[in-house]
């Protein structure tokens, strides 16, 4: 074995220790729910399960309680991604191309919303809501949804409309393009990648957010997160793996799709300034 | 941001219409305009949220002012202690979180191997897994009679470490959810340098030590920073993984704020804790947002 080892130099090895490592600690834990979720005996010391079934699945598809949490979490998701998308884009088009007043002052309140923890925020966000009513509603849970992502769904945006070049939509205009026309045809298109990115983001954010639902939307607006946090205890674990999988499911998916507009350099733009 | 100076405008039948304010002037309402719906979401949604919570902090069952809440945050055994083991989970997680997606990072961005270009893929996963679900996996790889533990088995048959509802698992899991993020930042700011530039070091005779002193760590060091805010913001508010694996006694304090809110329905002492979060991260939250405003000037 040495010889093999040997000939494959320090760096390789290191590298392999590395991924290795890495494997075993990011993905050990989601590999492990993946066979739980198809094992239809796995008892204590055996270490890969010793049979398979598709029995839980059927379990866990009939219960009324998570069918319906599944659609409750779309479609607060779903509404939390649209009003993001109504508030946000225009205000992220604002900052890029348009000088305003006080302009670097609102580019940089946003930066409130990751300027404080996430619990105790929603603790005062819950003392509020308790007054002004809008506790265990569902404008309240949108609310709580829509503040945790106005921050990158307003900068990500905001960096891809600056990097259109000015040129190309002067172009437009010289062509006689009006400026509905250009920001349609020429502005949009360029900085779709950008929103789309912020988009998948925001509807991601929505569909597994547990503690601000947990804080303000108990008990009546029980999403997904929150039937499983129950789920951990109170179902077996072949049960909660299944669940974890179609909870899951939607990340994948999306992920997989806009895997091409998905980069380190367009995600960090909605955390930092460059 | 300094495109309006410059649009040469076409004597076009628009621009000649005579109108009461200047078409800068205009242009520049419709920026507010288009701000302002986010703006004051912001307002209701943070700045309203956190006086009422110092107001509601203040004051007693009663309704009149006291300090009562803060006393009570810093004299209970059970609260300290809680706040205690709070800041020492969040300084050790966030310094090991910083030193290994600083290393993982470093080594992406210089590593050529096909196994790199793998974990490039792959090391966004966990970023997007929901957080309860990754805790869950968590408890069926580590628990007690977990994976692990099954798979140590084969090996040896010592009895396995308590690792759920444990220090331990807490840390696990902020190891988890954060290096992904902080690689993440780290790697767009270490590929936004110039090989040409470590070349060039490397030519005038630079080491490889030199190399990172001198031109890595500095054009990386804001980044850096960023990542540490958001680390330690995230850290210090997690609530889904010590709900679930961490030990009853001491808690978590977004837990135990979660508890006195939800629970003991003590909105008073709820209050006092987030505002006190608040005051131990504005230091992290001032220097962020300062790093931030020199960079767009």
């Amino acid at each position: 074995m040495s010889w093999y080892f040997k000939s494959l130099g320090k760096r390789k090895i290191i590298e392999f220790i590395i991924f290795a490592l890495f494997i075993f600690f990011f993905l050990g834990p989601l590999i492990n729910l993946a066979l739980l979720a198809f094992s239809g005996k796995w008892q204590f010391p055996a270490a890969l399960p010793q049979s398979w079934s598709f029995t839980w699945w059927k379990f866990v598809l009939s219960q009324p309680e998570i069918l319906k949490s599944i659609g409750l979490s779309f479609l607060i998701a779903i509404v939390v991604t649209v009003l993001s998308i109504v508030v946000c884009v225009p205000a992220a088009y604002a900052f890029a191309r348009i000088r305003f007043p006080l302009s670097k002052w609102f580019l940089f309140s946003f930066l409130l919303t990751n300027a404080f923890p996430k619990m105790g925020l929603y603790v005062a966000i819950a003392v509020l809501f308790f007054k002004v009513g809008l506790m265990n509603t569902f404008m309240g849970v949108v609310l709580i949804h829509v503040v945790n992502t106005l921050m990158y769904m307003t900068w990500i945006p905001a960096a891809s409309f600056k990097n259109v070049h000015k040129a190309q939509e002067e172009a437009a205009r010289d062509a006689g393009a009006g400026p509905f026309r250009v920001f349609w045809n020429v502005t949009l298109p360029m900085s779709l990648p950008g929103i789309i990115v912020a988009s998948i983001f925001t509807f991601l954010s929505s569909l597994d957010e547990a503690q601000g639902t947990f804080m303000v939307g108990m008990p009546d607006f029980k999403t997904m997160p929150l039937i499983m946090y129950g789920a951990v205890q109170d179902y077996p674990a072949t049960a909660g793996a299944v669940f974890s999988i179609l909870l899951t499911l939607p990340t994948i998916i999306l992920l997989f799709v806009s895997r091409r507009f998905v980069s380190a350099d367009v995600m960090s733009s909605g955390f930092t300034m460059k | 941001m300094n495109g309006q100076s410059v649009t040469p405008s076409l004597p076009t039948g628009k621009s000649l219409k005579p109108s009461m304010f200047s078409r800068g002037a205009r242009r520049s309402a419709l920026g507010l305009v288009m701000v302002l719906p986010s703006f004051f979401l912001l307002l209701f949604m943070i700045v309203v949220p956190i006086f009422t919570s110092i107001q509601e902090s203040l004051k007693g069952n009663d309704g009149n002012f006291t300090w009562d809440n803060y006393k009570y945050l810093f004299t209970d055994p059970a609260m300290s202690s809680s706040i205690k083991y709070t800041i020492h989970l969040t300084v050790v997680s966030s310094i090991m979180v910083l030193v290994i997606a600083y290393l993982l990072a470093v080594f992406l961005r210089f590593s050529t191997g096909r196994l790199a270009k793998w974990i490039e893929r792959l090391y966004y996963i966990p970023m997007f897994i929901p957080s309860v679900i990754a805790t869950y996996g968590m408890i069926n790889m580590y628990g007690n009679h977990g994976w692990l533990a099954r798979i140590m088995l084969l090996f040896t048959n010592e009895p396995f470490m308590r690792i759920i509802y444990d220090y331990k698992g807490l840390l696990l899991a902020n190891l988890w959810f954060n290096i992904p993020f902080a690689t993440m930042l780290l790697s767009s700011a270490l590929s936004s340098i110039p090989n040409s530039a470590i070349e060039g070091a490397k030519d005038v005779g630079a080491g490889k030590i030199q190399i990172f002193i001198r031109i890595i760590l500095p054009l990386s060091f804001k980044s850096m920073l960023v990542a540490a805010t958001f680390v330690v913001m995230g850290v210090i508010g997690s609530f889904t993984a010590p709900f679930l694996i961490g030990p009853n006694a001491p808690q978590v304090l977004g837990v135990a704020m979660q508890q006195q809110f939800s629970v003991y329905f003590e909105t008073g002492i709820a209050s006092a804790c987030a505002v006190f979060m608040f005051a131990i991260c504005s230091l992290v939250g001032y220097f962020y947002i300062r790093s931030m405003m020199k960079e767009e000037r």
